[in-house]
């Protein structure tokens, strides 16, 4: 029997899987070894249980972690899809403002005074913190980047059918990029999160022209201090250096505000 | 100049046994399209083409058949698809790699081998010829220690080769885990402070976890043994076995293509060795 | 003795282009986002020796690509399996290979070819590749230390070597299949090169870029004596473990290998081969998981010694490093092997 695949989204933007929509060549491939029996961005239809559940998403409310812990329960092999459901991606950046604040700088103020008043909104006060999916339950596979890697997609659940374990190495950016054989950024004059986060990417972005914004995430065990003082030498501020960090990764730099492992661990 | 093709290319070796071996560990008899040809405490890279490969060291003695067997471990990716493999299935194999133990250098004296957990199954390689020319040796002692007893390899053969004349088997375990046991519980170091030894005339063969040799050597040492009696079969990660890939490297040594066995004495000057 | 003739630079270049009609041509061209690459070029390009800064990754790395696929494999009905090495021999050549470069080529071949195990892949495309090397005029950035490291006048391996003297070149022939290619070069035949070569180097800057504080050979024993001086802590404080100075080395050859299975049919794949690197952390960790070079100092301490003292040493060679000035230039922590080097001669050196 074909494994089933499923996929969920929380917080996110869907364009993890409209990325992997894209892949229109590996997908009819892929159609002949697995059922994919949830896929919002491409048909609807539920089933009991996943051999293979992707999350796309972070998770906000504490409906949406039930939510999730009921797929965990359901799935053999949960991976997180993205940067939004591996690391919180840039909405984890709102764990820095108090939700009153969030509020009412969206919505205005009456609407954040009202929020307050009436019952029927108060779930939206458990949207306090944004939280990525290792948070809540345990994850099997990382799928990083915003959006993801098609390929690593495709890999992974090659691996996943063959029975063997998909190595996702860890390493930073750097070693794609210098493969690749790209000129460093910071030779071009410029600034890069290259050194510290994890690779899987080819480093497509320094490779078309561009620098690394670090949206797969810090890579564990990175010398930050080190990093953030050539960020510094190449004329960056601390206050600069710390956005630059915490465009996608601000998560990660919240660790006492976290339970349970953290995205920066391995991939199983 | 031409070179063969095939330095990274493996060759089918059918799978003609299989089973469950300890809790951890299975054993595995592969018939190769000719003799590997391989020296006692040589290794292969064991392959599943799709998975990749690792190596694994082989525990049968020189044979002239196509024969080859090993005992493998669940550890990785690729050893717990092995696991899932059936006679008849056919893996990858290349080599053998590595220098291996040379016969010369324990023919004439008193050897001790020393083995943990898995190690005994390298060692093997090397006892059974030893074993299989008694009489050019002098007296030998095998310590073989295990984590419990569901955990010993070659329960039987271990057994079988104490009962032979002039070979004193010594099995331990770390803790019977309330399962019956009728070796002796401790460390592979305990017993060889009491070894009836003539220390100027023994040699020496190490196998275990990489915490295992210094304790062993320290024991040995207190004995008066000397660390060029000393060989030991080191563990690294092998990518390629052909000196190259560099993963393997201890200092200035490729444990690859110059080990896996070395002589002790030889290891002084490479601290990155043991550790 | 070979043909030698002295040709303009014009000609020289119009007829490495020219090259490219018939064979697969790669010369030192910018990249797209900046840097100088070895890339492959067409008749029509434009060529050009000046304002050579070193490449991005060194030419030699071309013998043994990035991701290369060492073989393809088919799973069988009856279980079995078939695989099909991935041989390149397409004719090629590699032209305006600096001293450096050419040395460190020298020093792979060695390692790829003599020995117990010789890699096919390697060999295959390096005698399919004709060299033309272009000996350096000035040092070709503040990173260059290679008269230092003695790979400037470096022509192992080289089948035609070209020397700027004045204004025009000297173009030497030094193997068969350089004088076969060299036969469409037009110039000045020259019975005697020697005189031209001289007055070449003593046109050279003097000293020629960063020079050590002490003699390189006496690096292996400095080294040795140094294994736990804290010069190891000092230099890699800044250190990213990013993998950047092993794979813009020349002489870095590390590897891993890994399987790709096709995804329409999974009975099929192949398996690949990946620049590897000794400064990533995970590189000597052994199956249980024990690392035996857990810190970025041992890592770093087994990167120079590599370098400087163990491959020497195993291959009975010069330094496996050749003074190309690629990794601290590309170091974005600044850690550069030229300082570390100083730093173990000027601490560990001499006489003990």
């Amino acid at each position: 029997m074909k494994p089933k695949i499923a996929f969920f989204d929380f917080a996110s933007c869907e364009g993890c899987q409209l990325a992997i929509l894209n892949v229109e060549d590996a997908l009819l491939d892929l159609l002949e070894r697995v059922d994919i029996v949830e896929f919002r961005e491409a048909l609807s239809e539920k089933a009991p249980r996943y051999d293979i559940a992707f999350i796309e998403g972070s998770i906000h409310r504490e409906e949406d972690a039930d939510r999730l812990r009921d797929i965990r329960a359901r799935s053999r092999v949960l991976v997180a899809l993205g940067a939004c459901a591996a690391i919180g991606n840039v909405q984890a950046r709102s764990n820095a403002t108090a939700p009153a604040v969030n509020l009412a700088r969206v919505y205005g103020e009456e609407a954040r005074d009202r929020v307050q008043t009436d019952p029927d909104h108060w779930p939206l006060w458990a949207h306090t913190r944004v939280r990525p999916i290792s948070d809540v339950v345990e994850v099997d596979y990382y799928l990083r980047g915003c959006p993801v890697v098609p390929a690593e997609f495709v890999k992974l659940v090659t691996a996943l059918i063959a029975g063997s374990e998909p190595r996702f190495a860890r390493e930073p950016v750097c070693t794609e990029c210098k493969r690749a054989g790209n000129l460093c950024v910071f030779a071009r004059g410029e600034t890069c999160l290259g050194q510290v986060t994890w690779a899987g990417c080819g480093a497509i972005c320094v490779t078309q022209g561009y620098r690394c914004d670090g949206c797969r995430g810090l890579l564990p065990g990175a010398n930050l201090e080190a990093h953030r003082q050539i960020l510094r030498d190449a004329g960056l501020d601390d206050a600069t250096i710390d956005d630059r960090y915490d465009l996608f990764c601000s998560a990660q730099r919240q660790p006492q505000q976290r339970r349970g492992a953290g995205p920066g661990g391995h991939a199983r | 100049m031409s070179v063969a093709t095939e330095a990274f290319v493996p060759r089918p070796a059918r799978i003609i046994e299989a089973r469950p071996f300890t809790s951890r560990e299975r054993f595995y008899r592969l018939a190769l399209d000719r003799p590997l040809g391989h020296h006692p405490g040589q290794f292969v890279m064991l392959n599943i083409l799709g998975i990749g490969e690792a190596p694994i060291s082989i525990s049968c003695g020189p044979r002239t058949d196509n024969i080859l067997e090993m005992v493998i471990r669940e550890i990785g990716s690729l050893t717990q698809v092995i696991a899932k493999k059936v006679v008849g299935d056919v893996l990858g194999v290349r080599g053998p790699f590595g220098s291996g133990f040379d016969l010369d250098d324990f023919r004439g004296r008193d050897v001790l081998f020393v083995c943990g957990g898995l190690g005994l199954a390298p060692l093997r390689s090397l006892i059974l010829p030893v074993l299989a020319e008694r009489e050019r040796y002098g007296r030998i002692t095998i310590i073989s220690g295990c984590r419990a007893p569901d955990a010993e390899l070659y329960r039987d053969e271990l057994r079988l080769w104490g009962a032979m004349e002039g070979v004193e088997v010594i099995r331990l375990v770390d803790s019977t885990d309330h399962q019956p046991w009728d070796g002796r519980v401790g460390l592979v170091t305990a017993p060889i402070a009491d070894l009836e030894i003539d220390p100027g005339n023994l040699v020496a063969a190490l196998c275990g976890p990489p915490v295992m040799y210094k304790f062993v050597v320290m024991a040995l040492a207190a004995r008066g043994v000397q660390s060029n009696q000393i060989f030991v079969d080191l563990e690294r990660r092998m990518r390629c076995g052909l000196g190259r890939c560099g993963h393997c490297q201890i200092n200035d040594v490729y444990c690859c293509t110059d080990g896996p066995v070395f002589r002790l004495s030889d290891l002084d000057r490479l601290p990155e060795a043991l550790r | 003795m070979r043909r030698a003739i002295v040709a303009t630079e014009e000609a020289t270049l119009a007829w490495i282009a020219g090259l490219a009609n018939e064979r697969l041509v790669d010369f030192p061209q910018t990249g797209p986002a900046g840097g100088l690459r070895f890339a492959r070029t067409s008749p029509d390009d434009r060529l050009t020796f000046a304002d050579y800064r070193p490449t991005v990754l060194p030419p030699g790395k071309t013998f043994a690509p990035a991701n290369e696929v060492l073989f393809t494999f088919a799973h069988q009905a009856d279980g079995s399996f078939r695989a099909t090495p991935i041989i390149d021999r397409r004719p090629r050549v590699l032209a305006g290979v600096r001293p450096c470069d050419l040395a460190a080529i020298a020093l792979m071949d060695h390692v790829n070819r003599d020995g117990d195990h010789p890699d096919p892949h390697y060999l295959a495309r390096r005698e399919a590749t004709t060299i033309v090397a272009y000996r350096c005029s000035k040092p070709c950035s503040d990173r260059c230390f290679c008269a230092a490291v003695g790979s400037l006048d470096s022509d192992e391996g080289a089948d035609i070597l070209l020397t700027p003297v004045d204004d025009a070149l000297l173009a030497e022939a030094r193997t068969p299949t350089g004088e076969a290619l060299m036969a469409d070069l037009d110039g000045t035949p020259v019975d005697d090169p020697a005189p031209l070569v001289a007055r070449h180097r003593a046109a050279r800057p003097q000293p020629f870029g960063r020079q050590l504080p002490g003699s390189p050979d006496d690096l292996p024993a400095a080294l040795e004596r140094s294994w736990s001086s804290p010069l190891w802590e000092t230099h890699t404080a800044r250190c990213l473990s990013c993998g950047t100075c092993n794979l813009v080395c020349p002489t870095c050859y590390c590897f891993d290998t890994h399987d790709e299975v096709d995804l329409a049919d999974p009975n099929e794949g192949h398996r690949c081969r990946d620049w590897d690197s000794c400064m990533l952390p995970e590189f000597a960790v052994v199956a249980d998981g024990h690392d035996f070079r857990p810190t970025v100092a041992s890592r770093q301490r087994h990167r120079v010694k590599r370098k400087f003292e163990y491959l020497q040493q195993k291959f009975d060679s010069r330094p496996f490093c050749v003074g190309c000035g690629r990794c601290g230039a590309q170091c974005t922590a600044d850690i550069d092997i030229f300082d570390i080097a100083s730093d173990v001669l000027k601490q560990h050196g001499g006489t003990p």
